[in-house]
């Protein structure tokens, strides 16, 4: 069939969970089948770089890329597909919002590097042998990509069309996508606004089917220190659920799993930093009593340590599109508060 | 007091090359940013090299503006607000306290040195204490040295 | 005319009438507010700084001059004589002479070009002759309104045919020499008079040489000399040589308490105001080395003491007691001045610098023209004649009298009074108020939605308070290269009158549709510049300020460059934030039109008296068994009526007003709503009611201290004032030998502060025994006797009647002790200097004012704050002395502070004046800084709700067909504009309107331009 279009499927630092996920769309994979030639998908499909290169330039009509950038591999491959694709979908949170690879921007390369290579108790590395760019042997030289210090998100490097966040993107937000090209292509339906993301404008709140009363937590609980109620708000139960500063469009099902929201769909377009907007939401919940103003500076910090990892809580998906981005190194050491 | 040292504090020239911190300082509309008019009221001299960002109350200053400033270089940032019970908003200033507890929190974890980032009460009848405020934590962000964001 | 009219003249535009002439006005009233001079502002526009918070004297009352003469409702006759009054209330026709300007009012721009060329030069009345001005004049560069005015006896053509400069250079053609007198009649139901004092003129206390020496300036060219508009630009510098003085004497009390010049009485405000110049001056001056000379130092009011406290023991200034200057001199050559003066018998030489002579109040000049004219009774001193219990009416039914014209007074008593004297004047025209809607047509406003930001930046030199230490043009040369910016420009005043004309030509002129001014603090003048803009059509809303002078060019006086810097940056973040904003509307709510009175004691009777005479029905509520409160134990007669006797009189007339509803054994449980539309849960004996309100009155009233000192409750002949005055009035008197105590309770360490009434309550019950029992002996230990105003009468009759008044120092207080029967009291006479022994039989306590101990919980209900003393505190100590920072709620009575009944009854007038402003309102407006919910975001997760301090937000269903379906909804009525839900949102569906985060974020990344990214 000539009037196929091209389809590019490709993924960068990630878990391969979102290559599933597109596999997960069931018999819809075949309507799939029917109007693109997947003309590149390393998960899949037998390809070579070269052959992407080979290809004239915006002759694909969506590469969905998933996965964080990480290295020079990433990179390169990104600016690769977006010579050659006319859309450019930022696919899963990875590429959205860095994910999980993302948190490695605590740390940098040599940090990561120190502790797979050498700190972990099953690692057994005397030598101190640390993977390098290149290595030259008998043979000749081969290469490695460049691992970077900072995980970056897609639209971090390169022009991006549409976002489809989540870890990873639900079936239905696939198939709402898919279904938005096929009626481009078949019936020539105007695409979504260039920027537009595939999920709700809401959040997660909004999705989530339990019942909601008045938001004053008198302490905060990890969800293994309590008999979790299915009905009930998470967040009034004093769990720490991400979902009021989440966007929608994943179905809850985490919550439909008696799990509190991670917030892997990232903030809503009016919210900045998810981190920040939650963490304000979170610290304004804490009641305020008749004793508020007894209280030092010191009850207020023993109060909030409540929350053990803020960073890693709250910024478990989003860290590398934060407004900080990434672990910063003051010059001069400062004490650590007890 | 210090009246006679407040027409005499003659600037320290600053001698070229030394760091000069750039401050954020939020300030609410009723205690501290009038605090910090009685300051000019009384003539009272600091450094210049603070800017104040006025919002109705403490507690309308979001994380995100503190993350924000940091990210574009502030060297400190500076939350003022009335007194605890002194609220003009009778209680807003205890949320702004747990939310600068945990942002502290974060911006260590981030890194930060998190005392860039300060909470003080100012009231408005505090012209002197905004003044002393404002002294004091130039001179602690100055011996931290610059913010380290753009040395990544 | 007998056709009744909803209109009243206030007579005189100083602060007093300024203040009634607005709360008339706002009650819906019009008034016609005369003023003789060519602008309005009194004296308080001649002051530099006010006592005790220092505010900047024209910076308060320059709003207020503002918004009175822009008041829709306001009439204002500048250059206007009252020639009589006839007819009776409500139905007066008033008779008014109206001066020739000589200058158009219609045409004049202020531009000031004809002063410029005009030759004639005269001193200028505005800085007490040691300024010129020209024949063609504005008194003060903020004068409103700000248009010239030709002094007719200086001015060539007018008397010579000669010159004409003026007319040749106007270019608005403004001048017209042909101008006569105009007579003109009004009719109104009610008049105010406010005509003010005048300061007392120390030639003629000749020792002092006063006009003679120039060394020796008065109080007010004092505080023309700190001003910096002043004419050494608040350099404190002397007349004759220009040189900082180092050694500065105050003299306190000229032309008052002096008998020889006809003032016996205290003018109140000479202690206070000395302190507050020494201070200003020592602040602003290197060395600067303040004496004062004075008799009793009368910190009486509202942490006056304090401020008294912190002048001696912070600032170091130097307080003689108990002295009395005898002659200043002057060495010829140095120019410098020595004061002979005496403590007790001792009498001492010391030379200074300068020497400021604090002059007393004296009756304006028009007052005996005014009473003249008008009937009006005056006192033997001139001053307009008042009673006790009515202490803002004169003789005349429907004249009534507020400021200093009834007596020397404070400007927060004035002000507090001339609230009162609305509250009067109002009881005769009520039943013609108009609405706003009947006066103003809204302006139509102009539709900015979509169009590109036009920023015009109006930069104010501020005199030069901002231009000494800012390079103006620098920052408007700046300004004029930043995006949007399309119109940039310095003014001298942006404040002043013509400059709010300036600002509203060149919004038209350039297509404004933002505008940011930079000056001073938005506290003070925000609302001034947008109520400019307004009437240009803009959104009041599309204004932002920069702040470059209270927290830049003040506080960065030495250091030029880095604050012209600062100033650039500032005004660089105000437009960033400009370009986000956005046109606000405010939405109107109805006003529940009665009113809840807290407290059942004079003030709070009172009140409730003055609002049922307006027709509006008020809840009165007392805790206790029965109305009365403290006043009910007062005995002695004041002005031929005993307290007791007037408070049980008062009674009976709350309770046969069918307007007032007594509620006994009451007390407030709650209170929720918002102004005009309060629903204040109600404790009865007949169980809880929830009552709706428009506004709170707070008349708690105090407590009298139970004294622990002096054995008191363990020697039956130790007393307090008030069992004095019950045994004085029940025939149960017969000490021979009575000694009274000053300051039980009140200036000592655990209560710092004075508690003002009990001086002269001791002095009237000191003379009452004299006068009963005229062999009685009476001692009067004291610390300052603080008889203010007309009471130091009280203090000379005393003295006259032969009761002894000994001196003890502030930190040694008397020692009573028992040896056998006999009472013993030793106590260090400080004039003598030496300890003396008496043996009383009786010994009086006069104990001071305590605040009740349950105001705390009252104030948590209303959302009001308290003193460190522990009674309410007001919005603004000077200027708005009734009112609270929550609006809708008020002060008045010893809830406030210790006063006497005459001050309470015109202070719980007052705050009936202020709580009908709101109440007499068919709508009010809401605020336009609010919360709003984007409901595209929104989901109801709730977040926001327990968060709100105010109970404003409710989360509720979305979807009519989805239950589950939530979000969150804000009543408009109940935000109060904090943005704590804002920053709590965590979906960011909430934004603060004025505040929205983009604008902030504008703000914060215009702050840091140049730095990372």
């Amino acid at each position: 069939m000539t009037d196929k279009i091209n389809i590019a499927i490709y993924w960068g630092a990630g878990c391969g969970g979102c290559d599933v996920a597109l596999l997960d769309i069931d018999e819809k994979i075949l309507g799939l089948g029917e109007m693109a030639n997947i003309v590149f998908w390393p998960i899949a499909v037998d390809g070579k770089t070269k052959d992407v290169e080979a290809m004239p330039d915006k002759s694909i009509v969506a590469t969905l890329y998933n996965g964080a950038i990480r290295n020079s591999e990433n990179e390169h491959m990104a600016k690769l597909l977006r010579q050659k694709s006319l859309l450019m979908v930022s696919f899963g949170s990875c590429a959205c919002y860095g994910g999980i690879p993302g948190l490695g921007n605590v740390t940098n390369r040599k940090g990561i590097m120190d502790l797979v290579y050498t700190q972990l108790p099953t690692s057994d590395n005397v030598e101190k042998v640390f993977p390098q760019i290149i290595t030259h042997t008998k043979d000749g030289e081969i290469d490695l990509p460049e691992m970077y210090d900072t995980v970056k998100t897609l639209d971090q490097c390169i022009d991006v069309d549409y976002y489809m966040p989540g870890c990873p993107p639900t079936t239905n937000l696939i198939n709402e996508f898919l279904g938005v090209v096929e009626k481009h292509v078949k019936e020539g339906a105007p695409l979504p606004p260039k920027g537009a993301m595939i999920a709700s404008n809401k959040t997660l709140c909004d999705e989530c089917k339990r019942k909601k009363s008045v938001k004053k937590l008198d302490h905060i609980y990890s969800p293994h220190e309590i008999a979790i109620d299915q009905e009930k708000c998470m967040l009034e139960q004093g769990i720490i659920c991400l979902g009021s500063s989440t966007r929608a469009g994943c179905g809850a099902k985490c919550l439909e799993g008696n799990q509190p929201c991670r917030g892997c769909m990232g903030p809503t377009a009016e919210v900045l930093d998810q981190g920040g907007s939650m963490l304000s939401a979170l610290a304004s919940v804490l009641k305020v009593d008749d004793k508020e103003a007894l209280l030092n500076e010191n009850d207020i910090a023993e109060l909030m340590a409540q929350v053990k990892d803020p960073l890693g809580t709250f910024y478990c998906y989003t860290l590398p599109k934060s407004i900080i981005k990434r672990k910063v190194t003051e010059r001069k050491p400062f004490k650590k508060e007890a | 007091m210090s009246s006679d040292q407040a027409v005499h504090a003659e600037p320290k020239a600053a001698e070229s090359g030394e760091f000069e911190p750039k401050l954020i300082v939020f300030c609410c509309n009723w205690c501290s940013y009038a605090g910090a008019d009685l300051a000019g009221v009384s003539r009272l001299q600091m450094p210049t090299n603070f800017r104040v960002i006025r919002t109705m109350c403490s507690a309308r200053v979001d994380p995100e503006f503190v993350l924000r400033a940091f990210a574009n270089g502030a060297d400190g940032v500076l939350i003022l607000g009335c007194h605890p019970a002194d609220c003009h908003y009778i209680g807003g200033n205890y949320r702004t306290r747990r939310r600068i507890a945990l942002l502290r929190v974060l911006l260590e974890q981030y890194g930060f040195n998190p005392d860039r980032l300060r909470l003080e009460w100012v009231s408005a009848s505090e012209g002197q204490k905004f003044q002393k405020t404002i002294k004091e934590f130039n001179e602690v962000v100055k011996e931290m040295g610059p913010n380290p964001i753009n040395d990544e | 005319m007998s056709e009744k009219t909803g209109s009243v003249l206030v007579v005189g535009g100083g602060i007093g009438g300024v203040q009634t002439a607005l709360d008339l006005a706002e009650s819906g009233f019009k008034v016609y507010l005369t003023e003789r001079k060519p602008s309005i502002g009194g004296v308080m526009a001649q002051l530099d700084k006010t006592f005790p918070t220092n505010d900047c004297s024209m910076c308060i009352l320059s709003p207020k001059l503002v918004e009175a003469a822009r008041h829709p409702m306001i009439t204002m006759m500048t250059l206007t004589e009252v020639m009589s009054i006839e007819g009776e209330a409500p139905n007066f026709t008033v008779t008014l002479k109206k001066h020739p300007r000589y200058v158009r009012e219609d045409r004049c721009v202020g531009c000031g070009l004809c002063a410029e060329k005009c030759p004639s030069k005269v001193s200028s009345e505005y800085e007490v002759g040691m300024m010129q001005r020209k024949a063609i004049f504005v008194p003060y560069a903020q004068a409103v309104p700000m248009k010239y005015s030709i002094d007719a006896s200086n001015c060539l053509w007018l008397t010579k045919q000669r010159c004409g400069n003026c007319k040749k250079v106007c270019p608005a053609d403004a001048i017209d020499y042909e101008q006569k007198e105009v007579i003109e009649k009004v009719h109104v139901g009610s008049v105010v008079l406010a005509p003010g004092f005048e300061p007392f003129d120390p030639t003629v206390k000749r020792e002092y040489g006063y006009g003679e020496f120039k060394n020796v300036v008065t109080s007010l060219e004092f505080e023309r000399i700190l001003s910096a508009t002043g004419p050494y630009q608040g350099h404190v510098v002397r007349p004759t040589d220009h040189k900082t003085p180092k050694k500065v004497a105050f003299i306190q009390c000229v032309g008052s308490r002096d008998e020889k010049v006809g003032n016996p009485y205290c003018s109140s405000v000479c202690c206070m105001y000395a302190l507050k110049q020494a201070i200003i001056a020592k602040e602003h001056t290197a060395g600067f080395e303040p004496h004062i000379f004075f008799m009793d130092i009368r910190a009486f009011g509202k942490e006056f003491e304090d401020y008294r406290a912190r002048a001696e023991n912070e600032y170091g200034i130097k307080l003689y007691r108990g002295t009395r200057v005898a002659s200043v001199d002057e060495d010829p050559e140095s120019k410098n001045l020595t004061l002979r003066y005496s403590v007790g018998s001792d009498v001492s030489e010391q030379e200074f610098d300068l020497v400021i002579l604090s002059v007393g109040l004296e009756p304006t000049k028009s007052a005996k023209e005014i009473s003249d004219r008008l009937g009006v009774q005056l006192n033997p001193y001139g001053f307009c004649q008042t009673t006790v219990y009515n202490p803002l009416e004169t003789n005349r039914p429907g004249i009534y009298v507020t400021g200093a014209f009834s007596s020397p007074k404070d400007i927060p008593t004035t002000v507090a009074e001339a609230s009162g004297a609305a509250a009067k004047a109002g009881k005769h025209v009520f039943e013609n108020r108009i609405s706003i809607d009947d006066v103003v047509k809204e302006t139509v406003e102009t539709d900015v939605k979509g169009q590109e930001a036009r920023i015009g930046v109006f930069v104010c030199d501020c005199g030069i308070n901002i231009a000494a230490t800012v390079n103006v043009p620098s920052v408007v040369e700046y300004v004029k290269t930043l995006p949007n910016v399309v119109f940039a420009e310095e003014n001298k005043y942006t404040c002043s009158a013509d400059s709010q004309e300036l600002i509203k030509k060149k919004i038209k002129e350039h297509s404004l549709n933002r505008v940011v001014v930079a000056s001073c603090t938005p506290r003070t003048h925000e609302a001034l510049f947008q109520s400019t803009i307004k009437e240009a059509g803009l959104n009041q809303f599309l204004f932002e300020m920069a702040n470059i002078r209270d927290q830049c060019s003040w506080i960065h006086m030495h250091e030029p460059e880095k604050a012209t810097q600062k100033a650039k940056d500032l005004v660089r973040m105000a437009v960033a934030k400009s370009r986000f904003l956005e046109p606000l509307s405010k939405s109107r709510l109805g006003v529940t039109h009665s009113a809840i009175v807290v407290g059942g004691g004079l003030a709070g009777m009172t009140a409730a008296l003055d609002m049922a005479a307006q027709d509006f029905n008020v809840d009165l509520v007392e805790r206790s068994d029965k109305l009365g409160g403290l006043a009910l134990n007062l005995m002695t007669p004041e002005g031929g009526i005993s307290p007791s006797k007037y408070i049980a009189d008062l009674i009976e007339k709350v309770k046969a007003d069918d307007h007032i509803t007594i509620r006994l054994n009451s007390t407030i449980a709650d209170v929720a709503g918002f102004v005009g539309n309060y629903k204040v849960k109600v404790k009865t004996p007949e169980g809880e009611k929830e009552i709706e309100t428009g506004a709170i009155v707070v008349a708690t009233g105090g407590q009298e201290y139970k004294p622990k000192e002096y054995m008191y409750g363990v020697e039956k002949n130790v007393v307090t004032q008030n069992e004095l005055e019950d045994k004085l009035a029940n025939g149960r008197f017969d000490s021979k030998k009575v000694v009274m105590i000053q300051c039980v309770g009140s200036r000592n360490k655990d209560v710092p502060y004075c508690s003002r009434v009990c001086c002269s309550k001791a002095l009237k019950n000191a003379i009452e025994i004299k006068k009963k029992h005229p062999k009685t002996e009476v001692y009067v230990y004291h610390k300052d006797i603080r008889s203010y105003g007309f009471r130091e009468l009280l203090y000379k009759e005393a003295g006259e009647l032969g009761v002894k008044f000994i001196r003890f120092p502030e930190d040694k207080d008397p020692v009573l002790s028992k040896d056998g029967a006999v009472l013993k009291l030793v106590a260090h006479d400080q004039i003598l200097g030496e300890d003396i022994l008496v043996k009383p039989d009786l010994v009086v306590l006069s104990t001071g004012t305590r605040p009740n101990p349950d105001n705390e919980e009252l104030a948590k209900m209303v959302k009001v704050p308290l003193s460190k003393d522990g009674y309410f505190l007001e919005a603004h100590m000077k200027l708005r002395p009734v009112d609270f920072a929550t609006n809708g709620v008020y002060l008045c009575g010893l809830a406030h502070w210790p006063k006497f009944m005459d001050e309470t009854i015109a202070q719980a007038s007052g705050a009936a004046a202020r709580a009908m402003t709101i109440i007499s309102k068919e709508f009010l407006e809401t605020q336009g800084i609010i919360a709003a919910v984007n409901e595209d975001v929104c989901d109801g997760c709730g977040v926001c709700e327990p968060v709100c301090e105010y109970r404003a937000i409710t989360i509720v269903g979305s979807d009519s067909n989805d239950p589950s379906k939530l979000k969150a909804v804000v009543n408009e009525g109940l935000c109060m504009g904090c943005g704590t839900c804002v920053a709590a949102c965590p979906s960011g569906a909430l934004e603060q309107k004025g505040f929205k985060t983009s604008q902030i974020l504008a703000q914060i990344d215009s702050a840091l331009e140049g730095g990372a990214k």
